[in-house]
């Protein structure tokens, strides 16, 4: 009896319990492992950016390459709870937690509760979704706004018959719609789809939708530039952003590879991506007797395809810009897909499709977690805590590329003066100086006068590492080398004896 | 993704968008010109292998989006046109309550003229019931027509009876194939136009559902029946398959009758219509039910007769260049006989991951990366355009049971080459019990040896991308063939609920290959 009962109170409260399951797996993830790792540079930099008063910080913001939602409300954040990094990183926890009921909410609208159960497990365990919903950056923020969007924009045309629930979809639409185009410029990608969906399927949105819409994008432009005049007026976007490669094949498979799989060290990600055929029998399984592609479904592959196709011409033709997390957007539709394609299939197949995913997306997170040489790690934390230990008051520490000297500065407590290569002063307006190999020797002569050991810690290659590492080793004794995590070095050279 | 609920007529009358075709045509144009022409050759053999089984694959694609390009709606000329009609049941041996149901059907046909002949092969196939078959057409008021001296075969039987009837038209039905109560209504309108040789109507399997055997049978008869056969309607290249159609006499005289020198005679006569200049019409609705094969050896002789009758016609009467034939007729009768030439490329293409992981050879050295970026595209919008054209009727069962049946095509292919002389096989009218794992054998060896191999492969170089990704695409040949398997193993059942108190089932086949498949 008591057996029947548990039962029924499980199956009457799957959805609830997965919910709040799936919320309790990604705080204790986030708690145990992800709260606790080293600042990393783009974190740096969002802390030392909202630590200036608003006018201030929205100058920096402005001179980069985002918009200042995230930055608003990590700076007031930072104003009630402190600006430890674990604090700073809860608030993105805070939009990831959130983001689960509302990807739940979303996927059960098209696919049902099954399918949402599956995607919200998904999302919970993702090894990429973790990194970022732990990372003091607005990834989680976008993403939330995305997934809220979608689940309003897809009421408005699945409510046209009952214009009383509609109305407050068409509100929602459009708050989550200006909010998204303030914590992301890939937001816009977003809108294209639905612009998309909305001019190829005219009969399925009631018929004074597209006056509404005008309305709605008449307020998000008036509302949105402000910023845009604000941007032009700086003329300077861009100074300190990284140098980023016109993207390739490989980058469009690690993209999906990390959706799925997280940041994995080279070999393991060729492994995971060399899968692939794996995909086609996915498909050929997919083929069922009557099983339609919907208008919704179509619209969900446009969602996960067009932004990643749009930003890949642009990168290959206009300017580079296509890095997996600014096409985080494309994740919730990614998920829903597999997660509609997992339901669909035979009780068989499905359970191996899940359980198999699952059970290497599980992997994989717990690699991402443990491995030093998780790719995007950033030990910055332990090359300082290495540098208090070892490091005397006549030594001098350089850093290259310049703008990793923020995460350095933020943890580093000691009496070793830090400059960077080529010499940057933060404090002075523009952008970073360019690198110059025939001024190097002076630079480091000028920067090393008086000091006994240098200590050069190269990351974030910007085209000129392999020069500056060459010099070292040349003109002066290399006492030390060590790594600290992927691409982050720390080499000890004597100056004089 | 939605599911529908089942119609009978689900299979037919989808179009499918220009657009989408033009599309599929372009990214498989890219992914061809980008194997071919910008890969860095690897193995030069395997490169060609792999190039020549694309170019076939290409061949195949090409021509089915050519064939549902468009779709013509067949008005008939004259909608009153019911002149009397020689109604044909076609019989050697079948069990007599299949023929009975047969017999039920066609008198319950509306129709004002029509008589009936039951065309009974079974004293000169030497079967115990040809002397019931004769009491149960005199039952039914039709005529009982029995051959003494046989021949020919089922086009044998047929020209037997055309000499002993009278009227214009002739309706042939194999001894399963029970007719709806509007086929002639439905189908005899097309003949007032004088031109029209034969009307052809879809093969349906009423019992689809019983087994994994019946489902994937009537699962590939779909793509065909369904988008193909409506394709060829629109280029005048209609597949006269043997049952559920009629005949104009004199269409039939022109031509010396059914062609008795080929197992494939349905789908020789109805070419040899063609090259006279007639032509043909195919009524895009279930008019007929019938039977598929219930059990997996069935299966086989059913899939080995067509493909043998196939390449009879192709090797004999040379389609390509066969007199009298439009453009389009060529190409179409061209697609389909080399739908059992493929065989070759799926052993082709299941053979390369073997080959590297026993060599290490590969046809092209490039990161299997780029090679996804042009594939995936292209057999993704492929896989789409079948289903919008099957009206989502294509599945992953027709799909696996027409890759698995590269044995049949080869086994086919090999005899008709070494010109051994195709018999007319009568199959066993009632359901084989046992499996058939015999007849698996090389999809059950191809796992094995792919089991192997990565092992192999394993030892040899380790766990590197190379391995990794011919391992992927020897799963998937694996898991195309293993449905195949599975097929053949006893107790297959899809669901019980079909076919209930159906004790004999049927296997049917009076007419060899009735389907002529491009893919």
């Amino acid at each position: 009896m008591d057996t029947d009962n548990t039962q029924t109170f499980f199956a009457r409260n799957k959805a609830t319990i997965a919910i709040v399951g799936c919320m309790v797996l990604v705080t204790l993830l986030s708690v145990a492992f992800f709260l606790k790792q080293s600042l990393r540079l783009d974190e740096a930099q969002s802390l030392w950016q909202t630590s200036h008063s608003l006018a201030k910080m929205y100058n920096i913001i402005g001179q980069d390459v985002h918009v200042p939602l995230y930055h608003t409300i990590l700076h007031y954040w930072q104003v009630f709870f402190g600006s430890r990094v674990p604090v700073a990183r809860l608030l993105s926890l805070v939009f990831f937690i959130l983001s689960i009921p509302a990807l739940f909410r979303l996927t059960k609208l098209l696919y049902g509760e099954e399918a949402a159960i599956f995607a919200i497990l998904l999302f919970s365990i993702s090894p990429f979704m973790n990194w970022y919903g732990n990372e003091i950056r607005m990834y989680s923020l976008f993403t939330l706004m995305v997934i809220l969007n979608l689940y309003y924009f897809i009421r408005i045309y699945k409510e046209r018959d009952t214009p009383e629930q509609q109305g407050s979809a068409w509100v929602w639409y459009g708050v989550t719609a200006l909010l998204g185009i303030y914590s992301h410029y890939f937001f816009f990608f977003a809108l294209t789809s639905e612009v998309v969906l909305f001019l190829s399927h005219r009969s399925l949105f009631p018929s004074y939708a597209l006056k509404r819409f005008l309305v709605i994008a008449s307020i998000m432009i008036i509302s949105f530039l402000p910023w845009i005049w604000y941007v032009m007026h700086l003329g300077t976007i861009s100074n300190s952003s990284p140098l980023l490669q016109a993207p390739n094949s490989v980058n469009i498979f690690n993209t999906f590879s990390q959706f799925l799989f997280g940041f994995q060290i080279d070999y393991v990600n060729t492994i995971l991506v060399s899968l692939w055929p794996v995909t086609v029998l996915l498909g050929f399984l997919a083929l069922r007797t009557k099983r339609k592609l919907t208008v919704d479904t179509a619209f969900i592959i446009i969602c996960f395809i067009a932004p990643n196709v749009c930003a890949f011409v642009v990168s290959s033709f206009v300017r580079p810009l296509y890095l997996s997390r600014y096409l985080i957007l494309t994740l919730p539709p990614l998920y829903m897909l597999l997660s509609a394609l997992a339901v669909s299939y035979p009780q068989n197949i499905k359970r191996i499709f899940m359980g198999v995913l699952i059970a290497v997306m599980l992997g994989t997170l717990t690699a991402e977690i443990v491995s030093s040489q998780t790719p995007v790690k950033e030990n910055y934390k332990q090359v300082t805590d290495y540098l208090e230990a070892t490091a005397s008051p006549q030594d001098v520490v350089l850093v290259s590329a310049p703008f990793t000297v923020y995460p350095i500065d933020y943890y580093y407590n000691g009496p070793v003066a830090i400059y960077t290569l080529p010499v940057w002063d933060r404090s002075s307006y523009g952008a970073i100086p360019p690198f110059d190999a025939a001024t190097l020797p002076e630079q480091v002569k000028k920067l090393t006068k008086n000091s006994r050991n240098v200590w050069v810690i190269l990351s974030y290659d910007q085209g000129y590492e392999d020069i500056i590492h060459s010099y070292f080793d040349n003109n002066y004794q290399q006492l030390l080398v060590k790594n600290f995590s992927s691409n982050l070095n720390l080499y000890e050279y004597k100056v004089r004896y | 993704m939605t599911r529908r609920p089942h119609s009978i007529n689900d299979f037919l009358g989808a179009s499918v968008s220009k657009i989408l075709i033009a599309i599929n045509a372009i990214f498989a144009v890219i992914y061809f010109c980008v194997l071919v022409f910008f890969f860095p050759i690897g193995n030069v053999a395997l490169f060609g292998f792999l190039v020549l089984g694309e170019l076939f694959h290409m061949w195949q694609l090409f021509t089915f989006l050519y064939t549902v390009w468009e779709r013509k709606k067949t008005a008939a000329p004259n909608p009153n046109y019911y002149p009397a009609v020689d109604v044909y049941i076609t019989v050697a041996g079948e069990p007599i309550s299949i023929i009975e149901e047969t017999l039920k059907g066609i008198k319950a046909m509306d129709y004002p003229a029509f008589d009936i002949f039951v065309l009974n092969d079974g004293f000169v196939a030497q079967k115990d019931n040809w002397q019931e078959v004769e009491g149960l057409a005199n039952r039914y008021g039709a005529t009982a027509i029995t051959r003494r001296v046989g021949g020919g075969a089922k086009a044998g039987n047929i020209n037997n009876a055309v000499k002993e009837t009278r009227n214009a038209f002739i309706a042939i039905f194999d001894a399963d194939h029970v007719p709806h109560p509007d086929f002639l209504k439905k189908t005899m309108p097309h003949f007032s136009d004088e031109n029209v040789g034969f009307v052809q109507s879809p093969q349906y399997y009423k019992n689809f559902n019983t087994n994994l055997i019946t489902k994937g049978s009537w699962e590939q008869q779909q793509l065909f029946f369904g988008p193909i056969c409506e394709g060829k309607n629109r280029l005048n290249s209609a597949t006269m398959c043997g049952t559920n159609m009629v005949i104009r006499r004199t269409s039939l005289e022109l031509v010396g009758g059914m062609c008795e020198e080929s197992i494939a005679e349905d789908f020789a006569t109805g070419m040899f219509m063609h090259q006279r200049g007639l032509t043909s019409v195919y009524v895009a609705e279930v008019l007929a039910e019938g039977l598929a094969p219930e059990d997996f050896l069935s299966y086989y002789k059913q899939q080995l007769r067509w493909a043998r009758g196939a390449l009879d016609v192709a090797f004999k009467y040379n389609v390509i260049f066969a007199k009298g034939l439009t453009m389009p007729q060529r190409i179409q009768y061209t697609a389909s006989v080399s739908f059992f030439f493929s065989g070759i490329f799926v052993i082709m293409n299941a053979i390369i991951p073997l080959i590297f992981f026993f060599t290490g050879a590969v046809p092209f050295v490039i990161s299997t990366m780029l090679l996804a970026v042009v594939f995936l595209p292209y057999i993704f919008i492929t896989l789409y355009t079948l289903q919008t054209a099957s009206n989502f009727s294509f599945t992953y069962q027709s799909l696996a049971f027409s890759v698995s049946s590269f044995s049949i095509h080869m086994s086919a292919l090999l005899s008709a080459l070494s010109g051994r002389k195709a018999t007319f096989e009568i199959t066993s009218k009632k359901k084989i019990s046992g499996d058939f794992l015999n007849l698996v054998r090389p999809h059950i060896a191809y796992i094995i040896l792919v089991a192997i191999g990565i092992a192999y492969a394993l030892y040899r170089e380790g766990l590197t991308a190379s391995v990794v990704a011919n391992t992927a695409w020897a799963v998937l040949n694996a898991a195309i063939f293993s449905e195949f398997i599975f097929a053949a193993m006893p107790n297959n059942k899809v669901k019980d609920t079909v076919s209930k108190g159906r004790k004999v089932a049927a296997t049917i086949i009076t007419s060899p290959k009735k389907m002529l498949k491009q893919i």
